[in-house]
């Protein structure tokens, strides 16, 4: 029993995954002479990795429902820009960011409950309805409303949020860099799901979805319900992730998030999920996400110029998805 | 029981569109009993099942269970009702632990909305000490056989405390010693009390296990009483509709020297030093267990499956077959078990799936093609094989199971070929298009002077068709059985 | 006529649509939507899409998505461009700057074609699912483009090459409807009267059944997607003369906007359907509509996307609702399910 345990243990992908991070970090820890290491680094990570983590989940709860979301990135621009631009227009969130929050999640929520209301009802590949829906959004965003950049008269509190900090900390030659607070929003959020997908029946029924649809149907799932409120939620948690990242860049730009989907959906696969649905963790796509967040950040150090930075992320995803393909057909003919 | 019957339905009609699906069709189901529900595809079973779930409505007739007549069947209804169906494809979650798959539908039922590990535990538990099998709950679902799955299946429909399990062709993707252990537990359920409805179009299944049979064509019910009221002749009359002679294969004229010879070929840990020879104009069965390496070697002939020693001598030639079209240079042909996901296209047309495999014939340069000559070369095979459809343009998958057969079949017989490999040629075929099939395989064999290999594990088939039969067990063979020799029994004897 | 209306209600539908576009365009701007120049725009404008969009029908056709097609076209004709600026400078150079296109030119499409067949062999030889290898390969190739030249744009093309995407043919026709033209009739010959084509639609179908027919399907795929290479190669170099430079992220909208066009001429990404003129149908229908919004001038191109989206989902949602050829995808998915 426990042999069999430690078997399907080591047959996941998430134990490969992390295998490979740690061997990654070491590599890069002994290449750069400890650098990375470096109490800057180290929080400087953790906050490239807030964003893009907090996407990952948003991709990995389609995932995970056999879904293909192309969309969740014009969402949040949509969200982040509409809300900016109404608290800016009335002088809201000078001291308390909540109404900005608010708004976005609300915007998001409407946007992917239109998403949630054509895959449900008309039954159609959720990828192609996705791209539909972003560059709809898209054209409603920066066409139809005209959304524009906004970086210097960005509303105070959203300035505070961004710039707030748990902790200091000091490298060896006493340089001073903070770990931004909003990494507590990435944790609770990774929690909230993780909770949701293994503790819920709501979650179940993503996997259940995930891995056979018809089935599910007969199980007495509301798959159509269940569909309708997921891409709702997936929509909120979009419009909540871009006021983070509006509040962490100190700007809020229409176009900053456009081809976005294009990394994190790679670096969910990467985590273990299936793109034909029914598998997928938190803890694996976090770890992907820190993979990849890891190797970009540390190019510098690295002795490599930053225009590498995306030939290596592309090379990284490549390589993972090469080795899981190659393991998967393994496993087949095993 | 105070009452006779469990399930009574009497003038059950329903129509699609004008059309009739059920016609007056009257049925019942005994408490404690086996009953049997045969008929060939489109005969309005699967109709029928639909109505006593819940799933269709139906437009006329009484349907009465347990002496309560039932006005409006609904989905939740019949399962409050004590109704199960276990559909063919076993509605059950491959990315998921069998515990979770045995726990889900009850929890759902029950309206629970947080995942408590221990009580999804206790029900997965109890429902496998119902039948009293043992299979490990973690284990993940995709990965068991389908005998295991099927049993999982049949767990979980035990927990809604089941009066009547309806099962849908549940014997189709299994070999024979796992439809022994299937009848197995369906006896041990009727003993508990509960009524199985079994639906099947094989004839020595449903002699061996049920009690009471009901026979549909074309939305009639034809038969319906007692099992040991009918003969197995009885039996193919009523569900074909005609009088089915019987067909030995007796073959005319076979070549004296093998076209071609195996000798000592392994492949790995799926078969292991297989010897035989097959000559021109006979037709050698491969029969054994699923696993025994049958499938396997029918692959390796065809270049799908690389043998790691021994030879293949083909017209005296030693030969390495690497791909699918080096065999079919080789003028070897192979019609796979899996017709939905190995044989056809389903949404394509029937004319462009016979044409598969000849498109270099057809385009005479190798490049260039001509629709025109495609349809009409197709034509003349629909008309040979009397395949029934109006016009090849069609998309294959309007057609019969049989029909879509006689497709994969016409599209190798358009190749010139001199050994044709058959691999369950008939599994999911009703009675009728199965005679037709065989019917064609003996003129192959003995007009065409085709080699022919039938690998299957319907015994009867074997033996009705096959001139010599090798048994294979455990991916080596064990018994070689001459014309003289080959019958049911024997077979049976060698592997068990 | 009433038969070819049968049997493709899918054209005459987008018929309707190009009138209803159309139509709506001269209700509101009947002046600038029938003058010649706005026309001249519109076939000016298409080409360099529309030749990348029967390009990726061919993977598409056989159940594969390809999102690396812009990436590789331009990584492709940045190298061209490098070539062309070591070896020619318009004003210095002596002689003809012909030699060194062609030699640029061939260089492009050998990159392409390589790139076509690494795309190939992930989905074949390692079984990689198509949006994964393709997605990977695109990052690829964009972060070698961009480490190449920090982002940077390479001009300093020579003329005779930047001319192409502004002079005619035999006076009246642009040089890029010309092309457009030839690539699309090659890519029609090739679907409808080859052995290749009828292999295409057939593997998109049922990968395995196909095998299983003596077909060397992995060959058919990775020809497919050399194809695609191909054709977004010519519609880079389009693009790159048009622009006169080349740039690591040109075109970036295009992928979406292709994929786009495809599902909406009701070439699906589940494969074994598609027709060329319905993808030479909506590549016009699209640009019909960008131009449209362009004639506007207090509103900005990204009307256009607004429009596009809510066709394209319009015409998915209809398309559930009449089953219209070409959308036999429903019946598919039925059939593997049962």
């Amino acid at each position: 029993m426990n042999k069999a345990k430690m078997k399907r243990m080591t047959r996941r992908t998430e134990f490969y995954m992390t295998i490979v991070l740690i061997l990654m970090i070491a590599i890069i820890g002994i290449v750069s002479g400890g650098n990375l290491f470096q109490a800057s680094m180290i929080v400087t990570i953790f906050r490239a990795m807030v964003v893009d983590g907090m996407f990952a989940l948003c991709s990995l709860l389609v995932m995970i429902s056999g879904g293909f979301d192309l969309s969740f990135p014009a969402i949040a621009a949509l969200a982040y820009s509409l809300s900016t631009t109404i608290c800016v227009n009335n002088g809201w969130c000078e001291t308390n960011p909540f109404m900005g929050f608010f708004l976005a999640v609300v915007i998001g929520a409407v946007l992917g409950m239109f998403n949630g209301w054509i895959i449900a009802n008309f039954k159609l590949n959720t990828m192609i309805v996705t791209l539909g829906t972003q560059t709809l959004f898209t054209g409603v965003s920066m066409g139809l409303l005209q959304m524009k950049e906004i970086t210097t008269t960005l509303p105070k509190s959203f300035n505070a949020v961004g710039v707030s900090y748990l902790f200091e900390v000091y490298n060896a030659n006493g340089q001073r860099s903070t770990m931004t607070s909003t990494i507590i929003l990435l944790i609770i959020m990774a929690a909230i799901v993780s909770f949701v997908l293994n503790k819920t029946m709501f979650g179940r029924s993503l996997y259940a979805i995930g891995g056979n649809e018809i089935s599910a149907e007969r199980a007495g799932y509301n798959v159509k319900r269940t569909k309708f409120i997921l891409y709702t939620v997936v929509g909120a948690l979009s419009g909540f992730v871009g006021m983070v990242r509006t509040c962490l860049a100190q700007q809020s730009i229409p176009k900053a998030l456009v081809g976005k989907e294009m990394t994190i959906i790679p670096a969910v696969i990467l985590g273990g999920a299936s793109i034909f649905g029914g598998e997928g963790t938190v803890y694996g796509t976090m770890i992907a996400v820190g993979l990849i967040t890891v190797v970009s950040n540390s190019m510098l150090l690295l002795g490599i110029g930053t225009q590498w930075q995306d030939f290596f992320n592309g090379l990284v995803i490549l390589v993972g998805i090469t080795v899981s393909a190659v393991q998967a057909k393994r496993q087949t003919k095993a | 029981m105070a009452e006779e019957y469990l399930l009574q339905m009497s003038g059950i009609c329903k129509s699609f569109a004008g059309v009739h699906a059920l016609d007056h069709v009257n049925f019942h189901v005994r408490p404690g009993k086996v009953m049997c529900l045969a008929g060939e595809n489109g005969c309005g079973k699967s109709t029928l099942v639909k109505i006593i779930s819940g799933v269709y409505t139906r437009d006329e007739g009484k349907v009465v269970f347990e002496g309560n007549e039932i006005t409006k069947i609904t989905p939740a209804e019949a399962t409050r009702l004590g109704i199960q169906v276990i559909y063919q494809d076993l509605s059950i979650f491959p990315n998921l632990t069998v515990m979770e798959n045995l726990a889900i539908n009850s929890e759902i039922t029950d309206g629970r909305k947080i995942v408590n590990r221990k009580r999804w535990e206790e029900t997965a538990k109890t429902a496998l000490s119902k039948i009293d099998c043992k299979i490990d709950l973690y284990a993940k679902m995709g990965e068991l056989s389908v005998a295991d799955k099927q049993l999982v299946a049949i767990c979980r429909a035990l927990l809604f405390n089941a009066k009547l399990i309806i099962m849908d062709e549940p014997t189709t993707a299994l070999t024979k010693r796992e439809v022994e252990a299937l009848f197995n537990t369906v006896r041990q359920l009727r003993d508990q009390g509960i009524a199985i409805m079994f639906i099947s179009h094989k004839t020595e299944e449903i002699f061996e296990i049920s009690d009471d049979v009901c026979i549909m064509r074309n939305g009639k019910n034809v038969f319906e009483g007692p099992t040991k009221d009918l003969t197995p002749r009885d039996f193919a009359y009523y569900m074909t509709g005609r009088e089915l002679t019987d067909d030995h294969f007796i073959p005319k004229k076979i070549s004296k020297e093998p076209v071609l010879k195996v000798e000592h070929l392994s492949a790995g840990r799926y078969y292991n030093d297989v010897s035989f020879e097959l000559h021109k104009g006979e037709i050698l069965g491969i029969t054994g267990l699923l696993g025994s390496g049958r499938t396997e070697l029918a692959l390796s002939l065809f270049g799908l499956l690389k043998p790691t020693s021994g030879t293949i001598n083909l017209r005296g030639r030693d030969v390495k077959i690497k791909s699918p079209m080096e065999a079919q240079k080789l003028k070897i042909g192979y019609v796979p078990e899996d017709r939905l996901t190995e044989g056809l296209c389903m949404a394509q047309s029937i004319a462009d799936n016979i044409e598969l495999a000849s498109l270099k014939r057809i385009s005479g340069n190798g490049f260039t093609l001509n629709h025109k000559k495609i349809f009409e070369d197709a034509a003349t095979w629909v008309k040979k094989f009397s395949i029934a459809t109006d016009d090849p343009h069609k998309y294959a998958q309007t057609l019969s199971g049989g029909n879509q057969q006689k497709i994969v079949l016409a599209k190798w017989l358009s190749n010139d070929l001199d050994v044709l490999i058959l691999n369950g040629p008939t599994v999911g075929v009703d009675i009728g298009a199965k005679q037709d099939i065989h019917h064609l395989v003996h003129q192959l064999a003995n007009d065409e002077g085709l080699a022919v290999i039938i690998i299957s594990d319907d015994l009867s088939e074997v033996v009705e068709n096959c001139s010599r039969v090798i048994v294979m067990k455990e991916g080596q063979i064990v018994g070689h059985l001459d014309a003289d020799e080959v019958s049911e029994a024997n077979i049976l004897q060698i592997i068990h | 006529m009433k038969n070819f209306a049968k049997n493709n209600r899918y054209t005459v539908m987008l018929f309707v649509w190009m009138a209803a576009v159309l139509l709506f365009f001269t209700i509101t701007k009947a002046s600038t939507l029938w003058q010649v120049s706005t026309w001249q725009g519109i076939v000016m404008q298409f080409p360099e899409f529309g030749v990348m969009t029967i390009g990726v029908m061919f993977p598409f056709i056989t159940g594969n998505i390809d999102m690396s097609f812009v990436a590789l076209g331009d990584f492709a004709t940045l190298i061209m461009a490098k070539y062309l600026n070591a070896h020619w400078v318009d004003g210095t150079s002596t002689g003809s700057p012909m030699g060194y296109i062609m030699t640029g030119i061939l260089i492009a499409m050998i990159i392409c074609i390589a790139g076509g067949i690494i795309n190939g062999l992930l989905i074949t030889k390692l079984g990689i699912p198509a949006v994964m290898a393709t997605i990977a390969m695109q990052l690829v190739w964009q972060g070698l483009s961009i480490a190449l030249t920090n982002g940077n744009t390479v001009s300093g093309l020579p003329e005779l090459y930047t001319e192409i995407g502004h002079s005619n043919v035999l006076g009246f026709i642009p040089y890029p409807l010309f092309i457009f033209i030839i690539m699309a009739v090659i890519a029609g010959l090739l679907l409808k009267f080859t052995v290749f084509g009828e292999k295409l639609y057939m593997c998109g179908t049922n990968v395995k059944a196909c095998h299983y027919s003596a077909i060397n399907t992995d060959r058919v795929i990775t020809v497919s997607f050399v194809l695609c290479a191909v054709w977004s190669c010519v519609g880079a170099l389009l693009m790159v003369s048009t622009m006169a430079s080349a740039k690591a992220d040109y075109g970036t909208s295009y992928v979406m906007r292709v994929i786009l066009i495809l599902v909406l001429a009701g070439v699906l990404p589940d494969g074994g359907t598609g027709k060329i003129h319905d993808v030479v149908l909506s590549v016009i229908i699209v640009q019909i509509i960008g131009s449209g919004v362009n004639m506007f001038s207090n509103l900005n191109a990204y009307y256009a996307n607004l429009i596009w989206g809510a066709l394209l989902l319009l015409v998915l949602i209809l398309s559930t609702k009449m089953g219209a050829d070409g959308f036999h995808f429903k019946k598919k998915k039925a059939a593997k399910a049962a």
